[in-house]
């Protein structure tokens, strides 16, 4: 069981390592402050889950090591009833000339397991690392993958009443991540205690009892996952709006300026802002403005993944469809796109050229013109980019 | 009290650590644990091999059979006893900033932590001393029951150690030159012991200034129970026990003081 009441943290930062010294020893003030938990309180029961959402620097970390006891609290009460073990120290104390076995008991034993326990429990251990015979060789031969399964086999196996797990998970192949997430929910069902911190809301949601929100190192929900992931998202997406909004500043369009894109909005058609479920339509809207009479005008869109590859992009000549504006003429264009592709985040371009190519002469060409973000699957998971119209038929045979 | 059944928890991983540094830290090399005994023998023989057969270093005043190594043994046991304490202070001195990736990710205490290179330099003095004893056993020169107050004598300098290395550990997170400071000053502190030479060509005024080094009471002490084979100054080591308590009220309260700060800065 974890109670955690009225917990606050904060960070000083100071100008000099010496300042901080003459500080902690005069109590006299050197530093500015930053509040990384302020009244955080929760609680969480044998047997339970709790989800711990939050942007980077919202206080997840901070709130696990303060549980872990590798940082103390300014003020404000932890109380966990038994052993405490993070998976956010996965490997720790690992010495890479050693063999598989021998690190099991260093790590063990920083994990505060005793000697009799982690004999008992050995055999175990290296059963579920899946490492066979390599755990007689030095753990330099190892790959990362293996590394991250002896260590979170040895975690596991500490036989902790909480559990804090982090994303540190995320680093094994996906066959070990099931069987990771198997023996999570063992020991759930063991009544064990989780804290669960992650950025995949798919997993919060389907693992998860409870969750709560971190902004700013306030809670600022404690619901069900469900409705704590819909919180989350709305935070996620007020802040893609002002990132969009602050490149929007940054990167002027360029081009003779014949035709301009003076508004762009983008959202998903059901969830109204900019955080969609991959096969949702994506909504663009788009204002144009002539300051030339034109005959001609091509519109286009691309959007891009986050390294920045072409994923679609598609232009009004394309679709045969002509433009034609009036000097100081304003047109609204509306552009719904089926957002059949991979969970990630994306960005949106536009361009405003003579028909055919914009290399000949461009009007106008904006990239980062908007984010927006995929997030969750509406239709059934996929792998890759993008999908695929794709049917799986059976006959069985018999001969 | 708290603190120490604290430390007794934490005990297996603090014999895990210090079992690092005398053995697995060879795991790698050919002759693997034989190392942790080769060195201090190695070091023993180039001594007295030196000093006393090549060098044929003597000093003057004692039993004229064993002349040839008085040198030898009044520099080996000065040298052993120097040699754990400055190994154990440097490596605790640097130990939170060493050991911050652990630190940072599991709950060691603080206080446990220096235990680990304390424990292995004073286990490799050990096997030292085991050599040296079979040497002098070899040159026929006598071991007294005085011998047993070593271990006493060794655990107030490890006493010490702990107290002055705490100290310059949770200084040196705020102040990165201590670092550097304790690496240069080291050797100085050496040559302000009376290891090497002997204590009778300090002149009388500076005497009394060597006498407040508690490295010179240290030494001193073993130098009467192993070559001179008296008492040795009962007083002196009294003052060092006082200066020993001190040093660990004042570190551990600093420590105490700061420890939240301290585990934020890492």
């Amino acid at each position: 069981m974890i109670t955690v009441e009225h917990l606050h943290k904060s960070f000083k930062l100071f100008a000099s390592p010496r300042d901080r010294l003459k500080e902690a020893l005069t109590g006299k003030s050197h530093h500015t402050q930053h509040m990384a938990l302020c009244d955080v309180s929760f609680g969480v029961q044998p047997g339970e889950i709790l989800g711990v959402l939050g942007q980077n620097g919202a206080g997840k970390s901070t709130l696990l090591k303060l549980m872990t006891g590798v940082l103390l609290p300014d003020s404000g009460r932890i109380d966990i009833q038994g052993r405490v073990t993070g998976l956010l120290e996965l490997g720790t104390g690992f010495n890479t000339e050693l063999s598989g076995a021998d690190n099991i008991t260093a790590n063990a034993l920083m994990l505060g397991m005793s000697r009799v326990e982690i004999e008992q429990r050995r055999e175990e251990i290296i059963a579920f690392s899946e490492l066979g015979d390599y755990i007689h060789e030095p753990l330099r031969t190892y790959s990362s993958g293996m590394v991250m399964r002896l260590g979170f086999a040895i975690a596991i196996h500490a036989d902790p009443a909480c559990l804090l797990v982090d994303e540190a998970l995320s680093v094994g192949d996906g066959y070990f991540q099931q069987k990771c997430m198997q023996r999570i929910r063992d020991f759930k069902a063991q009544g064990g205690t989780i804290l669960f911190v992650s950025h995949d809301l798919n997993a919060v949601k389907v693992l998860c009892d409870r969750a709560i929100v971190l902004e700013g190192g306030h809670i600022v929900a404690n619901d069900t996952p469900a409705t704590a992931v819909n919180h989350y998202n709305r935070i996620m997406a007020k802040q893609a709006s002002q990132e969009a909004q602050r490149q929007g500043e940054e990167n002027v369009a360029f081009g003779t300026q014949e035709v301009v894109v003076t508004a762009c909005q983008v959202e998903g058609q059901e969830s109204q802002s900019h955080m969609i479920s991959s096969g949702e339509v994506l909504n663009i809207h788009l204002r144009l403005k002539a300051n030339a009479t034109l005959e001609d005008i091509a519109l286009g869109i691309l959007v891009r993944d986050r390294f920045g590859q072409d994923v679609f992009g598609q232009n009004t000549h394309q679709h045969q469809q002509k433009i034609a504006m009036q000097a100081g003429e304003v047109r609204d264009v509306y552009v719904s796109v089926k957002a059949d592709i991979a969970v990630g985040k994306y960005t949106l371009s536009a361009a405003l050229h003579p028909s055919d190519h914009h290399l000949s002469r461009c009007y106008w060409w904006h990239d980062h013109l908007a984010t927006f973000e995929v997030a969750g699957y509406r239709e059934s998971k996929f792998s890759g980019i993008c999908r695929l119209s794709c049917e799986f038929s059976f006959l069985t045979r018999v001969d | 009290m708290q603190m120490l059944r604290r430390l007794q928890h934490q005990l297996p991983l603090v014999m895990l650590l210090t079992r690092q540094e005398l053995i697995d830290r060879h795991k790698s090399s050919l002759l693997g644990r034989t190392w942790t005994l080769l060195s201090p023998l190695i070091n023993i023989l180039v001594f007295v091999l030196i000093f006393s057969t090549i060098m044929g270093a003597r000093l003057e005043g004692f039993g004229a059979e064993v002349d040839q190594y008085t040198y030898s043994i009044y520099l080996i046991s000065g040298i052993l006893a120097w040699t754990v304490f400055a190994k154990s202070l440097s490596a605790i001195t640097n130990i939170f900033m060493d050991r911050a990736g652990m630190i940072t990710k599991v709950n060691v205490s603080l206080r446990a932590l220096p235990f680990a290179p304390l424990l292995s330099e004073a286990i490799v003095y050990l096997i030292g001393m085991a050599f040296f004893a079979v040497f002098l056993l070899l040159i026929g020169f006598p071991i007294s029951e005085l011998w047993l107050g070593v271990p006493l004598v060794l655990a107030l300098q490890l006493a010490f150690t702990y107290g002055l290395g705490l100290l310059l550990a949770v200084l040196a997170v705020y102040i990165k030159d201590i670092r550097e400071a304790v690496a240069v000053l080291l050797p100085v502190w050496f040559w302000l012991t009376p290891i090497v030479y002997v204590d009778d060509i300090i002149p009388p005024w500076a005497r009394e200034v060597i006498a407040l080094n508690p490295l010179f009471q240290f030494v001193d002490a073993y130098r009467a129970l192993i070559l001179y084979q008296q008492m040795p100054n009962i007083a002196g080591l009294a003052v060092i026990l006082g200066v020993t308590l001190t040093l660990l009220y004042v570190a551990l309260w600093l420590l105490n003081r700061t420890e939240r700060d301290l585990r934020d800065s890492l």
